[in-house]
């Protein structure tokens, strides 16, 4: 209905995207390229999952670039641990265990002091990302090499099913459906929109919204595990400086994706297309050979007209 | 009236897109040849960062060669960020690149990225900074870092052979660890020597500066620095200067930079062994048009360094874009 109408100008703007970058790189299209472009926003998209219901309710979750950084290293430490010269399934479940655990706790921890005390979610998220990250640092300040026998690890982020679809790909594809129908056909979902429209409304009608910032914050969080074990994976390392600015990534795709910054707008395909978006200019900006000053300067101009455009179309509304 | 401002931003974007598309890849100036695939074979570089003089120059040099072949060549900024980096590279990769050239963010994390070139039957040249799997790349073209820490413990000791040092270290980066070996080495060479600590200054002059001015203020006997690069020995002078020290406390580093040439003339820094990364440049893409000849190419190649005092200042300035005199 209206969502999905909303989400027909996106279609348009990137459709034309590709028709450009068609005519400047012939290859562009090709099937190989289309997997890869996918391939590359996974990470961005799962995490901008998490963002969207953040954003959604009002509120922000920065520390998410930091904490991608921190399961990395959690995760491939504990894979480190033991006999390095054989593949053990328990300490891989106790790896990934230990990885999601602490996303959990951060998430827990964001969305207590968001929804119990006054501390604007900003600061709250600024705080634990300046956390997260010195523990990341202080568990190891340089990169930790995934051990090369943890064959299944590494197949998170680098296997293709088939040889040809991306592991990436399809954690994101389910874990976005999943978070899709969360969002859109459960009442959890509606109560989001409710305490995005108006928190105060939202709370006289009976929705406990504490308890929805709460796991909001958490579903965040453990997202963004999923994605920095994806990552970590990708790069056969974990590196605690990784994941700098992933958060405004994250938002920009959810913004693009016609997330409202005043909470109570936004759904899972827009995001995801926001995502595709920001991806697709990535990709075709890099091989038009566009210098990488003016790849700036216009993804720039893309975030700023789609924000533009979301203003524009509320205050018609 | 929405629809109509949603196509007025697409054709925005389209715009905005085309105008950046039809210009040529900016630079180091000159008459780009022609851009499509008519325009010769495409070249990709990917650098950790591009907001360092140093690969600006080193970019180029690279331009310099592969235009004068008539062909082209692509600049990605990876901006310290791994993933970016692996993005990039699989871009070129699939867009059919003829050789990439690369500066790594994490020298193991590269690992996929260097795979899938190496499955595509894509040569890459690792430029400045080493990466772990040396047997998925064509060859590795740096600075003989090794040679240039040698070359300022040399200076040193012969300026004043009763030194006491110290060692400003930026210990994650390969380059600096040779460099610092380097100068142990040829320290060890020098019964004078002392070394009385290394600390991290992390190559960057707010970083150095506090590390330096604790130093001083630990080891009064100190009265040398070696501070890995020229950013940090910025640092170290400043903190010697605060403290009154200037000239009891000698300093030798490694880089070659302009902003360090005029520090030398001034007499606050002793020696900087001059790398040249125009010429790592230069020669990273003749070595891969070697390869495309058909020809072998080293596994590793060392770019000369040079030492740079006072006395040689203005000529080393002068002649550096050409490369080491040797």
């Amino acid at each position: 209905m209206n969502a999905a109408k909303r989400m027909i100008p996106l279609i348009i703007a990137w459709i034309v995207l590709l028709i450009l970058f068609r005519m400047k790189v012939h290859t562009f299209l090709a099937r190989d390229n289309m997997i890869d472009l996918v391939q590359q926003i996974s990470v961005n998209a799962i995490i901008a999952c998490g963002m969207t219901y953040c954003i959604l309710i009002g509120g922000i979750d920065l520390s998410v670039g930091a904490v991608l950084a921190l399961v990395g290293t959690v995760t491939v430490s504990v894979l480190s641990m033991g006999d390095p010269t054989e593949q053990s399934i328990l300490r891989l479940g106790l790896a990934i265990c230990a990885g999601l655990g602490v996303a959990a706790l951060f998430g827990l921890f964001n969305g207590f002091c968001a929804a119990k005390t006054k501390m604007p979610p900003f600061i709250i998220t600024l705080g634990s990302m300046l956390v997260a990250r010195g523990l990341a640092l202080r568990i190891n300040e340089t990169p930790i090499r995934i051990p090369a026998q943890d064959s299944l690890f590494l197949a998170i982020g680098n296997a293709r099913i088939g040889g040809i679809v991306p592991v990436p790909v399809i954690i994101m594809l389910v874990l976005l459906a999943l978070g899709a129908v969360l969002l859109h056909r459960t009442r959890f979902g509606q109560h989001l929109y409710a305490i995005g429209g108006n928190r105060e409304a939202a709370r006289f009608t009976g929705i406990a919204v504490g308890r929805a910032e709460l796991i909001v914050y958490i579903l965040c969080a453990v997202l963004t595990g999923v994605a920095g074990m994806i990552h970590a994976s990708q790069l056969y390392s974990a590196e605690p400086n990784s994941g700098q600015g992933f958060e405004l990534n994250a938002i920009a795709a959810a913004v693009v994706g016609g997330t409202s910054f005043t909470g109570g707008v936004g759904t899972i395909p827009g995001m995801l297309l926001g995502a595709v978006i920001i991806g697709t200019l990535d990709k075709g900006l890099n091989q038009a050979g566009v210098h990488f000053s003016l790849q700036y300067i216009l993804k720039g101009l893309v975030i700023l007209a789609a924000v533009y455009m979301d203003v524009r179309r509320k205050r018609q509304a | 009236m929405r629809i109509k401002l949603i196509g007025l931003l697409a054709v925005c974007c389209a715009l905005a897109l085309l105008a950046g598309c039809s210009q040529p890849s900016q630079g180091g100036g000159g008459a780009a040849p022609a851009k499509d695939a008519k325009g010769g074979r495409l070249f990709g570089v990917s650098y950790q960062t591009m907001n360092n003089p140093f690969f600006v120059e080193l970019n180029d040099g690279m331009k310099e060669v592969i235009e004068a072949h008539g062909d082209r060549m692509v600049t990605l900024d990876a901006q310290y960020n791994s993933l970016k980096q692996k993005n990039d590279i699989s871009d070129l990769v699939l867009q059919g690149a003829t050789a990439i050239f690369l500066n790594p963010v994490n020298w193991e994390g590269v690992t996929g990225s260097l795979a899938q070139a190496k499955q595509k039957g894509i040569p890459v040249v690792v430029v400045d900074a080493p990466v772990k799997d040396a047997d998925l790349v064509l060859c590795q073209v740096a600075s003989d870092n090794l040679e240039a820490g040698r070359l300022a413990a040399r200076k040193l000791a012969e300026v004043q052979p009763e030194s006491k040092v110290v060692i400003l270290h930026s210990s994650v980066n390969k380059a600096c660890i040779d460099r610092v070996d380097g100068f142990k080495e040829e320290a060890a060479k020098h019964p004078g020597f002392t070394i009385l600590d290394t600390q991290e200054g992390k190559g960057t002059t707010e970083a150095a500066l506090p590390v330096m001015r604790d130093l001083l203020a630990r080891f009064p006997e100190c009265n040398a620095v070696f501070p890995i690069n020229d950013p940090s020995a910025f640092g170290a002078i400043s903190a010697i200067e605060s403290a009154g020290k200037l000239g009891k406390v000698l300093v030798v580093t490694v880089d070659g930079s302009k902003e360090a040439v005029d520090v030398l003339k001034t007499g606050k820094l002793l020696s900087t062994s001059a790398q040249f990364p125009r010429e790592i440049g230069r020669i990273s893409a003749e070595k891969v048009y070697e390869h495309l000849d058909g020809k072998p190419v080293d596994k590793e190649v060392k770019i000369p360094v040079e030492l740079v005092t006072r006395e040689n200042a203005d000529s080393f300035l002068a002649n550096k874009a050409k490369g080491p005199s040797k």
